[in-house]
């Protein structure tokens, strides 16, 4: 892969007001959150809004943003930018923190734990009051400017070892957590993101409870927003809602047959 | 012995008795009546009595088919259960009319072959083939855990679903197996839409002629579960139809009901309404048949439960509130006034399932947060009453009702502090699953240390298993391989410093210069802390012991030479009041001749309460750094410790830690020698994470092998 790939950062702005559903006091908090300077911790299940909330809470504050995605091999050069060597010269390169904190953006660390461990580094002294990043390659100490925050979103309900939050970290952040909509906002949800009617969006949403009645009955997780989401869109489009259902739902759940098969037999009781 | 073939006698007397009653003179007349009757007093009463049964309707029959079944009934019902018999004198009955005497007596004849044929249609479907479905399907329609049980009859008692032990009411299993399906979700609806709300049952049990009402009030009952199924799971309400017999008699009355029980159906009708409209149907002698997914009502069996959970859950409510607000105080310290004032209220309230409702509480006017266990608690209150009553929001600190546990255990308060050694005492909590809480900080556990003991059995350790070891560290040793750093990358963490004096060199020699200047560590870094969890309760005594120490010691050598970070502790107590984990080696110890001589001296001690040493190694563990963090369980059988730390309390607590400690990412596994193991081992560490060694001497050859699959 090409060098300047890796490194180019996705900062952007949001142009259009991202459709998003509050589902508790969270836009408040975030709000005054960033005000005051302060990072701020997503917690909650996989597919319950936290990418959309960042999305439109940069909207909201009229600023743009950079999306890390992290994954177990990103280090902390991969955050902060690194010297390159391009046709016999040095080049330093900034990395996509570094980059949003010289532009006073919002960063997203999505799924942060996934990182590897050296990045509490950098994310420590940004998080306290002193709000500064160390570039050590650089010899240099750079201040925060007010506008710049930092987010990072984290899943607690990931059993495998490699994804716990330290003390450490954690406990810097405002955090806010995330959890399922209600019925009715999640059915609001569902309605506007996959365009079905009322009386399917309402038995999807049913189904939904069901799977989530299954949580630590069998299933790890019961089925997120997004995949009711997604079944909504299959059967917007034609398929039958049975299928739907477990193509976009009970498989992307469970592999163990026992579970497929009550997760299937649910769905047709509702449909 | 005299009092046994008396016995015998006296029962033979009876069924030749009853044989004749059945059947008259002609089954008595037959020759070998004396072996016949001999065979069937050796049936179970209720088969003896089902065979009379159809000899009372042959007769009616023929009575030369009688006297031929009556022949190979005894073979018959060695062959098969009684339903089969009685569909193999259905059948044979049926030939007779169509085609007269020969044919009918030829199938009777020839039990074997049909028995055979009937037990090949497998058309059956098993209480045991079923079960596993419809626990995971009603726990997904919602509302309190229900438990499975096998009865005669269908029916609830609101904490157990009973079903038949076998349907095989239909050709194909396929049916059966939905008509297994339909009962439970007509017995979970029941639960669900407020059959047995409290007020109800009361109102039953206040009846004269109650079991004359009863039956009536389950038909009306049927009526306004159906539509209520109706509106809410109508793919289940067409399956319900599908079911419905095609008998048009019963139909008519069923029609004829429901048009007089019209506002049931309607939305928001309860179960009273169900019994108020009883009266309305006091003059009606035919009651409409129930369908076949139809239970049973049995409200006595309701009531003992009802009024049992009900004053359980009610006490559990109030001290979980009394929790919250003591969770409250000690946050906001010093300011403990006792006024604080918690508020429910319903902010969702869908028709019908109760269990749905969802509720807001507040602290002193400020929302909170319900725990899940709450949140389940109130469910389930509102599956029995359908409100939470006033005085359910009275905190209250200890009622009389819980704590039966305690009582056994905590007489002894003054025993930790007696035992002479001292040393930090750390409490942790227990899970109850009874109650669904904590007892809080119930368990007091020490670190002791074990007696050293001759290093030599290390020695003959290695000695013993001079082969396998070479072979574990050959294979450990490529594990490590595989991890070495990689140089000349394009990006990565350090500066490759020989490839940048050749760039350097190219440079001034004026070639083109290479960009890769990196070095970097494969993915696979090897970032591994493990705890080795030792059960050295008095089961292990012999074998078991020696097997443990000598997997230990194997362990070690791998464990060297991959320079994971480990640590041994091993566990035992007896009761909670003496937890305790023996120090082995500490993790931040060298595998010296000290740790050997521990690990020689590991000897067996007490009982197995496991939750707290899990709770109390785990925290251990966590206190570690690195990437993985493993918690390897040695055992050699199921919880177990004095005074009720057994069966499923014992279960429960330790998979309640386990998921605790699997919170703050620690991944259990747990090797054990107990055949048993696949019972309650899975529902503890889940389905991947645990290994049952079959033989207690191949536990050493297996467990690095294990921690080899488990950590690449
Ligand atoms: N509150 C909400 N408002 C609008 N849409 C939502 C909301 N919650 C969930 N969604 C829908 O669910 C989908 C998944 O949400 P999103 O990608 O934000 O989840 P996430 O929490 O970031 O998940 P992950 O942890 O897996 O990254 C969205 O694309 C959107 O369709
Ligand atoms: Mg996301």
């Amino acid at each position: 892969m090409p060098v300047e790939e890796t490194i180019k950062t996705s900062q952007h702005f949001v142009e259009k007001e991202p459709y998003y559903e509050a589902i508790n006091d969270e836009v408040d908090v975030f709000s005054a959150a960033y005000n005051n300077h302060l990072p701020i911790l997503l917690k909650g299940p996989t597919g319950c809004g936290k990418t959309r909330f960042i999305e439109y809470m940069a909207w909201k504050l009229q600023r743009p943003m950079v999306t890390v995605a992290c994954h177990d091999d990103l280090t902390a050069s991969d955050l902060i930018g690194r010297y390159l060597v391009k046709g016999g010269q040095t080049v330093w390169v900034d990395g996509p923190l570094t980059d949003a904190v010289r532009n006073g953006s919002i960063c997203y660390l999505d799924e942060v734990v996934e990182a590897r461990k050296d990045t509490s580094v950098v994310i420590h002294p940004l998080c306290d009051d002193r709000r500064i990043l160390p570039i050590e390659k650089l010899g240099e100490l750079m201040q925060a400017p007010p506008e710049f925050c930092l987010a990072i979103s984290y899943n607690p309900g990931y059993q495998s070892v490699l994804k716990d939050l330290k003390q450490s970290t954690r406990q810097r952040f405002v955090a806010i957590e995330f959890t399922y909509p209600d019925s009715d906002t999640e059915l609001k949800i569902i309605l506007q993101e996959s365009q079905v009617d009322k009386k399917l969006g309402e038995k999807i949403v049913k189904f939904g409870r069901m799977t989530r009645n299954l949580k630590g009955s069998g299933l790890d997780e019961g089925a997120s927003t997004r995949l009711l989401v997604n079944a909504g869109k299959l059967i917007q489009d034609g398929i039958k809602p049975v299928v739907a259902t477990d193509t976009a739902i009970a498989h992307a759940l469970t592999d163990d047959p026992d579970m497929l098969q009550a997760v299937h037999e649910l769905s047709r009781s509702i449909f | 012995m005299i009092d046994n073939s008396k016995q015998n006698f006296l029962n033979r007397v009876r069924v030749q008795k009853d044989l004749e009653g059945a059947s008259g003179e002609s089954a008595v007349n037959l020759t070998n009546i004396d072996t016949l009757v001999s065979e069937i007093a050796e049936l179970t009463p209720e088969d003896q009595q089902f065979l009379f049964e159809q000899c009372r309707s042959l007769s009616e029959t023929n009575d030369e088919l009688l006297k031929s079944f009556v022949t190979q009934a005894p073979k018959a019902f060695s062959l098969m259960a009684s339903k089969g018999v009685q569909q193999w004198v259905d059948n044979a009955i049926t030939m007779y009319d169509n085609k007269g005497l020969g044919s009918a007596v030829e199938i009777i004849e020839q039990v074997e072959q049909y028995a055979e044929e009937y037990s090949n249609r497998g058309i059956r479907c098993d209480f045991d083939e079923a079960s596993t479905f419809i626990r995971n399907f009603v726990t997904g329609l919602g509302g309190r855990e229900l438990k499975l049980a096998v009865d005669s009859e269908s029916f609830t008692d609101t904490e157990s679903l009973y079903l038949p032990d076998s349907f095989d009411l239909f050709p194909v299993a396929d049916k059966n197996f939905s008509l297994y399906k339909l009962t439970a979700t007509h017995l979970w609806a029941q639960t669900w839409y407020g059959t047995w709300r409290s007020k109800v049952v009361e109102k039953i049990l206040k009846t004269s002629d109650t079991n004359q009402r009863l039956a009536k009030f389950n038909r009306l009952e049927c009526i306004r579960l159906e539509a209520q199924i109706e509106r809410d799971l109508p793919g289940l309400y067409r399956q319900f139809r599908a079911m419905d017999s095609e008998e048009t008699e019963g139909k008519k009355i069923w029609d004829d009901w429901k048009s007089r029980a019209a506002r049931l159906q309607r939305p928001g009708a309860k179960a009273l309404d169900s019994l108020e409209l009883v009266d309305e149907f006091a003059e009606d002698i035919v009651l409409p048949p129930l369908q076949p997914y139809q239970g049973e009502m049995h409200v006595n069996r309701v009531y003992e439960i009802l009024s049992e959970r009900i004053e359980r859950e009610k006490e559990e409510f109030q001290s979980a509130l009394q929790d919250l607000i003591d969770d409250e105080n000690s946050l906001t310290e010093g300011t403990e006034d006792a006024s604080k004032k918690i508020e429910l209220e319903l902010i969702e309230d869908e028709d019908g399932g109760a269990g749905d409702t969802k509720f807001q509480m507040s602290l002193d006017g400020e929302i909170i947060n319900i725990p899940e266990h709450l949140q389940d608690l109130l469910g389930s209150i509102m599956q029995d009453l359908g409100e939470i009553p006033e005085d359910y929001m009275e905190p209250n600190e200890n009622g009389e009702y819980s704590d039966k546990l305690t009582e056994q255990t905590e007489t002894d308060e003054n025993d930790v502090a007696s035992d002479g050694e001292d040393g930090e005492i750390f409490r942790y909590d227990e899970w109850d699953c009874t109650r669904q809480r904590f007892r809080q900080r119930f368990c007091s556990l020490r670190e002791l240390s074990i007696p050293l003991a001759e290093s030599e059995f290390v020695d003959e350790t290695l000695i013993k298993y001079k082969g396998i070891l070479k072979s574990i560290k050959r294979t450990f040793e490529a594990i490590l391989g595989e991890n070495r750093l990689q140089r000349r990358q394009l990006d990565g963490d350090g500066i490759d410093l020989d490839a940048v004096i050749d760039s350097f060199a190219d440079l001034v020699s004026g070639n083109e210069t290479s960009e890769y200047l990196y070095t970097r560590y494969r993915n696979k870094e090897r970032n591994i802390a493990v705890m080795f969890m030792i059960d050295m309760s008095g089961s292990t005594l012999g074998w078991v012991n020696d097997a443990e120490r000598e997997s230990l010691v194997l362990l070690c050598e791998a464990l060297e030479l991959l320079g994971d970070r480990y640590a041994i502790y091993g566990f035992s107590g007896r009761t909670n009041k003496r937890c305790e984990v023996y120090k082995i080696k500490e993790f931040g110890q060298k595998y010296s001749d000290e740790v050997k001589q521990r690990i020689s001296g590991i000897r067996p001690k007490a009982y197995t309460r496991m939750g707290v040493a899990i709770r109390h190694l785990g925290h251990l563990l966590n206190q570690t750094q690195a990437r993985t963090k493993l918690l390897i369980t040695l055992s050699d059988g199921r919880p177990e410790d004095y005074g009720g730390y057994k069966g499923k309390y014992g279960i429960e607590d330790t998979r309640h830690a386990l998921l605790e400690i699997k919170q703050a990412g620690i991944h259990p596994f747990c090797i054990t020698i107990d055949n048993e193991a696949q019972d309650y081992l899975p529902y503890m560490y889940g389905k991947v994470n645990y290994a049952v060694i079959d033989e207690v001497p191949k536990l050493p050859y297996k467990v690095a092998d294990i921690y080899r699959r488990l950590t690449t």
